[in-house]
């Protein structure tokens, strides 16, 4: 039964597979790269495949299940 | 005029363009691009609001001459105590030891042309009087009553006049900010060719540090600000205790800016005096290295300090002794620089000029202010002097006789430079003496009061008074002798015009200093260096020759701004 | 003046051309405003710091999370849809570095198509949390408890930094149609490349601390 919940972490789960892997790919491609906005970007790359980590384990329900307390 | 030609690029960079000068009253003096200009701009601003926040603090002054107040309503009162403090410290200290001194003194002392983005700091400067209009107009609503530290929930019965007291803040946050990082960038990027960072003056040294607390401690004061607005205007209950906010959040919001700030406040004055005290001694500065990391020591401690102003309020214990333990610590360095400046003077040829007067000064009441400082770090005297006027005594000794003082002293020191006219030493020497005495009079008693009792930001002190008989006669005493505070305001102010016109002509260098704004005319030209000079040493050795190569001095027939305005003619090296 | 040598776009995959080998001013000028620019995005960075500290004292120092209010307890928020949300910020934040790196190598129509690309998803986050705030506003208001105070004040801020950005990148797109960009001088690209980075990051940590914990 595809409700709307399973589709967005459907989609969510291959999202973020396709964007990390690719955000990570980047990152070792400019690995070398020197320079005050290099520096900066190889960050910030990494922190979005971080994102991406997270995203995909919401998405298989690891992360971000609650429960009122 | 070589106007929009560029030099060679295989020794000079982007900065070495001189741009074609500006044109038309409003590119050179009103939508001015030159930090000088801007600099102007920033200090007579700031002295009109240093006027119009000083006469609040003299409403203030005679409302406590009489123990059930004398002239005013309790809410006028704290309108008063309000708008005097928040107006001193963003309308008058900010812009004046950041936008004035910091924007007029370091791009010259650096040897740049300018600061790395002129337009922002144009549009930092303009905010100003557009937050200024929006402060004040918080009087039409009421008035702010909370104290320039406006906490709520006490604050939120000012209504709009609390929200648009926010709003004004939040801009002037905005244009320090800007200006934080304009001025990182500069002395990071465009000193000149040589220039390494322990050959830099320390004046520089000093706006390096203040600028890096501005632009990243004024942020979090932005949010307090944002977040208090929020509230007043649309009810979010951040700080609303019975919807699960907190009063506490807020004060830990607003210290962590505020405690900086105060660094921010004394840090350019500390580089005056580094300025100031050896080139009237003849002597090199005695521990350059100490001072220059002591600075850097002070804006990074600056940070970790805050909660030191909120002991009384509920604040943890376990939290408390941290704190208490870093504020201690934070005396360490400015110790250290308070030694290395008596040993600058020590065994030197004094020249006792008003700036040296004023900086020897500094040395007094800075260093009485700092050891009040560290009778309030201690949390169980701090939870006795909390809220009463021995804080008020601790924070003007170190604010109005610190960082009042080392501007005071910037103010006949940098003078010829930025005009080409000397300021009238006679009258600045008692106007020195005025604010001194007239200083320690009005804040001295303040220690004692306040340890007995004495309440601040209360508009009557009846209940004081009737335990302790001589309050009346110590307050009537303070409120005699702030007077004469006022009267070397004044006399400051009308040396300054008078002076722009009318005074003697300094010439290149009437101190004999050694920095590199002391090597270009006076005014300096609106591209300030013709050559881009390349430094070879720090600038405090006097009796060596000095550390420059490729300063070119020849007299400029394009005036600058100012000069037309002070009908000085540049005049160059040779002459 | 110097001789500088533009990049020209021919359509094959070479590497622009170093400006700091050929234009040692432009180079300096460029360093100042990258230094500028970084420095921004880290008072910005402290920006988002500090409403994160007011929102991790609120959250800790409430009796219970999510907040009681008139007698209910709040629901806590969707993650499904935010996750699928971040991935689509996510991999606006990828196309763009594409965009630059075409940029780079003189594929201006590659560049246009990942930029337009970045512009769509950036506005399809935007619509996304459009429909978040529709789904939240039934439960939760900004003023209601500090739980609205902190997401709505957090995420709202974000994503006008986000719209911000959408309209940076459209204004590229604008002016890199009328050639004001070339192969050697491109710092307004580079900036936004930075900003749109930025923005993706900053929303990993909110999304995390509304989401996730």
């Amino acid at each position: 039964m595809m409700t709307p919940e399973l589709l967005e972490k459907s989609l969510a789960f291959v999202g973020a597979i396709i964007v990390g892997v690719t955000a990570i790919v980047q990152l070792r491609n400019d690995w070398a790269a020197k320079g005050l906005d290099a520096v900066v970007t190889k960050l910030l790359l990494g922190l979005m495949a971080v994102g991406c980590v997270l995203a995909l384990l919401a998405a298989i329900n690891v992360v971000g299940v609650h429960h009122a307390s | 005029m070589e106007a929009g030609t560029t030099t060679s690029h295989a020794d000079h960079g982007a900065h070495d363009h001189i741009h074609p000068p500006p044109e038309g009253f409003i590119r050179k003096y009103v939508f001015s691009l030159d930090h000088k200009v801007i600099a102007f701009q920033y200090f007579t601003m700031g002295l009109i609001f240093m006027m119009v926040a000083g006469s609040f603090g003299e409403l203030i002054r005679l409302q406590l001459t009489s123990p059930t107040g004398a002239i005013m309503s309790h809410a006028t009162y704290n309108t008063m105590f309000t708008m005097h403090g928040t107006a001193m410290v963003w309308l008058v200290l900010i812009p004046l030891v950041t936008g004035a001194a910091g924007n007029f003194i370091m791009p010259l002392q650096i040897g740049a042309r300018d600061v790395a983005f002129p337009w922002l700091n144009m549009l930092s400067f303009w905010i100003l009087p557009v937050a200024a209009i929006v402060l004040f107009s918080t009087f039409l609503f009421g008035g702010a009553h909370a104290g320039w530290t406006e906490y709520p929930p006490v604050s939120l019965a000012d209504g709009t006049a609390g929200a648009l007291w926010c709003v004004a803040i939040f801009l002037v946050g905005i244009s320090s900010t800007m200006t934080g990082l304009n001025f990182l960038v500069t002395i990071v990027k465009m000193r000149a060719p040589g220039m390494t960072w322990t050959r830099m003056p320390l004046f520089v040294w000093a706006t390096f540090a203040t600028a890096l607390m501005n632009m990243i401690a004024t942020v979090a004061l932005s949010d307090a600000l944002a977040a208090l607005f929020f509230e007043h205007v649309w009810n979010v209950p951040f700080f609303d205790a019975t919807r699960g906010g907190s009063a506490v959040l807020y004060q830990h919001m607003f210290w962590f800016y505020s405690h900086p700030a105060v660094y921010i406040f004394i840090l350019p004055a500390f580089g005056v005096i580094s300025e100031v005290l050896p080139t009237f001694s003849r002597k090199p500065i005695f521990g350059y290295k100490l001072i220059a990391f002591s600075s850097m020591a002070i804006a990074i401690l600056g940070f970790a300090v805050w909660a030191h102003h909120m002991f009384p309020g509920g604040l943890a214990p376990w939290l408390q002794l941290p704190f208490m333990i870093l504020t201690f610590a934070i005396g360490i360095p400015t110790g250290i620089k308070i030694f290395s400046w008596l040993a600058t003077i020590w065994g030197g040829r004094l020249y006792l000029t008003s700036p040296m007067l004023y900086a020897m000064g500094f040395l007094i009441t800075f260093t009485f202010g700092g050891i009040t400082g560290v009778f309030l770090a201690s949390v169980p005297a701090d939870l006795h002097e909390h809220g009463t006027v021995y804080v008020v005594a601790h924070f003007h000794y170190v604010v109005a006789g610190g960082a009042v003082l080392g501007f005071l002293a910037a103010i006949p020191y940098w003078f010829p430079k930025a005009t080409g006219r000397l300021m009238d030493e006679r009258l600045s020497k008692i106007g020195f003496w005025l604010f001194f005495i007239g200083f320690n009079g009005t804040f001295f008693p303040m220690h004692w009061l306040g340890l007995e009792g004495m309440p601040r930001r209360y508009a009557s002190y009846a209940a004081f008074a009737a335990t302790n008989p001589d309050a009346v006669f110590w307050n009537r005493f303070e409120t005699a002798f702030s007077f004469l505070m006022v009267a070397s305001v004044g006399l400051l102010a009308f040396n300054v015009i008078w002076s722009v016109r009318h005074g003697k002509l300094a010439g290149i260098n009437p101190w004999g200093a050694r920095t590199l704004e002391w090597m270009i005319s006076s005014p300096p030209p609106y591209y300030n260096f013709k050559k881009i000079p390349i430094v070879l040493d720090r600038p405090y050795d006097f009796d060596k020759p000095l550390p420059y190569r490729n300063l070119d001095n020849d007299v400029d027939p394009y005036p600058s701004p100012i000069a037309a305005v002070t009908g000085v003619k540049p005049v160059g090296a040779g002459a | 003046m110097a001789a500088t040598t533009v990049a020209q776009f021919d359509g094959h995959d070479a590497v622009a051309v170093r400006y700091h080998d050929v234009d040692p001013v432009y180079a300096e000028t460029r360093d100042i405003r990258l230094l500028g620019f970084v420095l921004f995005l880290v008072s910005d960075c402290v920006f988002f710091g500090a409403f994160i500290f007011a929102y991790l004292y609120l959250r800790v120092s409430a009796p219970t999370w999510p907040p009681v209010l008139n007698g209910h307890q709040l629901p806590w928020f969707d993650t499904a849809f935010a996750a699928l949300n971040s991935v689509v910020l996510f991999g606006s934040g990828v196309t763009m570095h594409f965009a630059l790196e075409n940029w780079k190598h003189l594929n201006r129509r590659k560049f246009t198509s990942w930029l337009i690309a970045t512009i769509v998803l950036g506005i399809g986050f935007l619509l996304g949390q459009a429909h978040e705030y529709s789904l939240v506003l039934k439960d939760v208001s900004w003023w209601g408890t500090t739980m609205g105070a902190s997401f709505f004040t957090l995420t709202g801020l974000h994503g006008f930094h986000v719209f911000v950005g959408v309209i940076y990148l459209t204004t590229l797109l604008i002016q890199t149609n009328r050639g004001v960009y070339t192969g050697s001088k491109y710092f307004g690209l580079t900036a936004g490349t930075l900003y749109w980075h930025f923005v993706d990051v900053i929303w990993v940590a909110l999304f995390f601390l509304f989401y996730l914990w």
